[in-house]
């Protein structure tokens, strides 16, 4: 990325192998059954198995993972503030059962950055992808988390560093 | 045969619907289509394999790219691996000079979609740019196109002796189907659309 009088460039293929594939949070969360069970209503599920703590093999909803949040959404110093972006959608990708009590360690890192054009414009994707594992150390969750930066918000203008 | 020639699937970023689930629709809803074309974002998806589902739905099922260039979106109908290592797919600055001199090249075709759109689109750059040359197909009904876009994309055609095809650009199960392409002859493979593309046997139709 170059920095010139004031313009901010994004040069992707720079921005890729400065911050894709660098883990740069951990964070552990203790899995809630009244916040499973809660999640699950909220998500119209009726099955048993994720409204009631009682029943056999209890577990969290499939897209459960999506509700966490680790310290930090992008890498300090990326350059692109979040005040700049907006959310894209989310995808979860489900390897194993979550369980009430369960210790999740969710861990941060950029899984991809690209850019893309539109009606309005040039466009710049961001996905954060968190992977989940438990206490076990198996992997139970995968869930990307994409922004979206329209260019012209950030191109022409120097764009504070994310520090959040 | 009716081909929808504008698709993607969640191979491609912002697409969220499954081939099988387009060919389900596609039955239930008992529309008047042969078949559809993958054409996903800035890649081709050399992966996937769709034989099986041909089979179990008797539908032609074909594979091709949307990429980007500095005239906006441009199809690619015939890619290989000759026409892969001549451009990067994933570049949003491609040359659309050379997207179609490399297509004609290598045995593909590249055909300019929805030249109506703002920015996206072909016509929205010949002020600025300029016409380029070599183009011969153009995408004249986008199933996502809005308000004067395909009309304009009509207009471009006709002035520029273009021919056109229909494609839905489909993100989602339920788009499919929208525009299509009808041709003349049997169409069982890629090289069989190419070939009827470049000779001009192609007609956009629209659904919608």
């Amino acid at each position: 990325m170059t920095d010139t009088g004031g313009a901010m460039d994004f040069d992707i293929d720079k921005l890729k192998e400065q911050y894709v594939d660098h883990q740069f949070d951990e964070v552990e969360f203790v899995v809630d059954a009244d916040d499973m069970v809660e999640f699950a209503q909220a998500c119209g599920e009726t099955a048993p198995q994720f409204l009631d703590p009682s029943a056999p093999d209890f577990r969290a909803v499939p897209n459960y993972a999506s509700r966490y949040h680790g310290r930090r959404s992008l890498p300090k110093g990326f350059p692109v503030s979040m005040t700049a972006s907006f959310d894209a959608g989310k995808s979860v990708e489900i390897t194993g059962p979550i369980h009430a009590g369960d210790r999740l360690i969710a861990r941060s890192h950029i899984h991809d950055i690209f850019e893309k054009t539109g009606r309005s414009g040039g466009m710049l994707f961001i996905v954060h992808r968190m992977e989940f594992s438990n206490q076990h150390d198996v992997k139970v969750s995968t869930v990307d988390w994409r922004m979206v930066v329209r260019l012209d918000m950030v191109q022409g203008k120097k764009s504070k560093p994310n520090e959040d | 045969m009716i081909l929808d020639l504008h698709n993607h699937s969640v191979a491609s970023d912002d697409a969220r619907a499954k081939v099988e689930n387009y060919c389900q629709w596609i039955q239930r809803r008992e529309m008047p289509l042969d078949g559809f074309v993958l054409s996903e974002h800035r890649q081709f998806d050399g992966v996937s394999d769709y034989r099986d589902l041909e089979d179990r739905f008797g539908l032609v099922i074909l594979k091709a790219s949307e990429v980007e260039t500095e005239y906006g979106h441009v199809l690619v109908f015939g890619v290989n691996d000759d026409l892969q290592s001549a451009f990067d797919f994933s570049s949003v600055k491609l040359s659309l000079e050379a997207v179609l001199r490399e297509s004609q090249r290598c045995g593909a075709i590249a055909v300019p979609c929805h030249p109506g759109r703002p920015r996206v689109g072909m016509a929205a750059h010949f002020d600025t740019l300029g016409p380029v040359e070599g183009v011969t197909v153009i995408e004249t009904l986008n199933g996502g196109s809005r308000g004067r876009e395909n009309e304009i994309a009509i207009a471009l055609a006709e002035q520029r002796g273009y021919k056109g095809i229909g494609g839905s650009d489909a993100h989602i199960v339920s788009h499919i189907g929208r525009c299509a392409t009808r041709i003349e002859r049997k169409i069982e493979s890629m090289d069989d659309l190419v070939g009827a593309l470049k000779e001009g046997d192609c007609e956009a139709v629209s659904y919608k």
